[in-house]
């Protein structure tokens, strides 16, 4: 055999418990999904027997307000939230580069992102309590009224984006602090020198050259947000249904409450478009430079 | 920042009348240590404990296996259809978890696994953000490395387990950590996979049971001792070994799973 010929035989050898596992769990799941979703299935029944029913799951979904509700939230929801933390995590990364103890901090910062979203949801409910919840008492103090932060179909799904917020900073506060190592010191000597201001140097040469990191983060921290589950699961409970809907939580309900397979597939596959054109995206950030040595 | 955190431990310690007191207080007047032995009594905890650590851990160590065979593969082999394979592994990072919660769900009933640890682990065995990791860092071993090792007739699965695995210990560390703090935390797929067998109830989805259980705010402060249980492993695993973590963020730049 030639070398080639045995390389290739080694590696696809290697490969194979990995080229398996996503036949398994990746490309059958995929398959599955995209054409069981024109499906009526339950199930219970076989899902090759039952009969195609064409569009009507996705119109269905579409025709339904609920589903519609949760469409408009998970993009409110994911576009505020992502755009919020990235801001947040660029100041706090600057405020905080220079500074020492960097590594206490970090913990600070860190440990909501590796708490279980389950234990934030929940500390949080107890904490916008609307009678004997922190929040509302310390409010109290600038006399501004209590609220029922978690019942009222206005406030919970911003009250939920708070603690999204709160507890997403890590990741991006420390990818901006790794690209402000790589931003070489004689470039703000040379702003310096040149007189220029904190706020100019800032604008002209931080942000600039952290376009790519910023950009890489907003599409990764976008994929992340579409799915968010877990904290309205926890914590949307005592609002309207409408108001704290979210894509990934009626896709939920549809299958494993209601047992309507084939539109709850239908949701997943939504969410999965809306994914697919955020990906898109991705792979021109990572073109436009942030990921480009990864590819080589 | 922190707020949460402190309230959560003062809280777990305080009696009902001083949870719900009006203004909150700040602190118990006493300690109520009792809250910790009453919900290690009243719920299988220590149980849910033992389930949540075979899958984290079963996962962190194939994860880190299967990340270094298909790093070293794509980092040092050359072979037909790399490139498309390399973007495919990548691309499977971008698809929402939601899209495989139904038909692996069905598949793992058909073959019925659904009772056993395997329908908790074996969905997670490979992580493409892992290969993507382990590849990063096994592209900076020298090749010559290999290429002397070739030479002197060592077959490629022994240069795997004798050079290519000693070397990435470093990088697979931070993985193993990354996945298994992930894993500690996962709720979803756990608690649709277990909702028929309550045995193998993880500590997310028993923390989340927790309310159901108890009914009633009367028990309110034994969740939250409940969840410091939860909560307190990943903070101290955290706090000492965070420069791992960190490295394997900086490294992708990617923050999850």
């Amino acid at each position: 055999m030639t070398r080639k010929g045995k390389e290739n035989l080694t590696a696809y050898l290697f490969l194979s418990p990995i080229l398996l596992f996503f036949a398994v769990f990746f490309c059958f799941a995929v398959g599955f999904s995209i054409l069981v979703s024109f499906k009526n299935w339950n199930m219970l029944d076989s899902p090759v027997s039952v009969p195609f029913v064409g569009l009507r799951n996705y119109v269905g979904l579409f025709t339904d307000p609920l589903f519609r509700a949760g469409l408009v939230n998970t993009i409110v929801f994911a576009l505020a939230v992502t755009f919020t933390s990235i801001t947040l995590a660029l100041f706090v990364a600057i405020a905080l580069y220079k500074l020492k103890g960097s590594a206490i901090w970090r913990f600070i910062f860190f440990a909501p992102m590796i708490t279980p979203a389950v234990a934030v949801g929940k500390i949080w409910t107890y904490l916008y309590n609307p009678s004997y919840g922190v929040v509302n008492h310390v409010l109290g103090w600038f006399n501004i009224p209590a609220r029922a932060w978690l019942s009222d179909p206005t406030l919970t799904l911003p009250s939920i984006m708070i603690v999204a917020i709160w507890s997403g900073l890590g990741v991006p506060m420390l990818i901006f602090t790794a690209g402000l190592d790589s931003i070489p010191t004689s470039y703000y000597d040379a702003a310096r020198i040149d007189g220029s201001s904190k706020v100019r140097t800032f604008f002209s040469i931080t942000l600039p050259l952290l376009k790519p990191t910023t950009l890489f983060l907003l599409v990764t921290g976008m994929i992340n947000a579409w799915q968010t589950f877990d904290l309205i699961y926890i914590m949307g409970g005592a609002a309207p249904a409408a108001s704290t809907q979210l894509v990934s939580i009626f896709m939920y309900n549809t299958a494993f409450s209601y047992m309507q397979m084939g539109k709850a597939l239908a949701a997943s596959v939504v969410l999965f478009v809306i994914s697919l054109f955020t990906t898109l995206l991705a792979l021109r950030s990572f073109r436009k430079g942030g990921m480009e040595s990864y590819y080589a | 920042m922190v707020y949460p955190f402190l309230w959560l431990l003062s809280a777990s310690l305080m009696t009902v009348r001083e949870f719900i007191s009006v203004p909150p207080k700040l602190v118990p007047d006493v300690p109520q240590w009792g809250n910790y032995t009453a919900v290690l009594q009243r719920v299988p905890f220590f149980r849910y404990l033992l389930n949540s650590l075979v899958v984290a851990t079963s996962i962190s160590l194939l994860v880190a296996f299967t990340s270094a065979l298909g790093g070293y593969v794509f980092a040092k082999m050359d072979f037909t259809g790399k490139k498309t394979l390399f973007r495919f592994i990548l691309a499977t990072m971008m698809f929402p978890n939601f899209l495989f919660l139904i038909p692996n769900f069905f598949l793992l009933t058909r073959i019925g696994w659904v009772d056993t640890y395997l329908a908790l682990i074996m969905p997670f065995a490979v992580s493409g953000y892992g290969i993507f990791l382990l590849r990063q860092f096994i592209m900076n071993i020298p090749s010559e490395l290999i290429e002397c090792a070739r030479i002197d007739g060592a077959s490629q699965f022994r240069i795997f387990v004798q050079i290519i695995i000693p070397l990435s210990l470093p990088a697979m560390a931070t993985l193993v950590l990354l996945t298994f703090v992930a894993q500690w935390n996962n709720f979803l797929w756990p608690m649709i996979i277990t909702s028929f067998t309550p045995s193998l109830t993880t500590i997310p989805v028993g923390i989340a049971k927790l309310n159901l259980s108890f009914g009633s705010l009367a028990n309110q402060h034994l969740v939250l001792a409940g969840m410091v249980i939860q909560v307190l492993p990943v903070i101290l695993l955290f706090l000492f070994l965070q420069r791992y973590y960190v490295k394997g963020i900086v490294m992708t730049g990617f923050g999850g799973i």
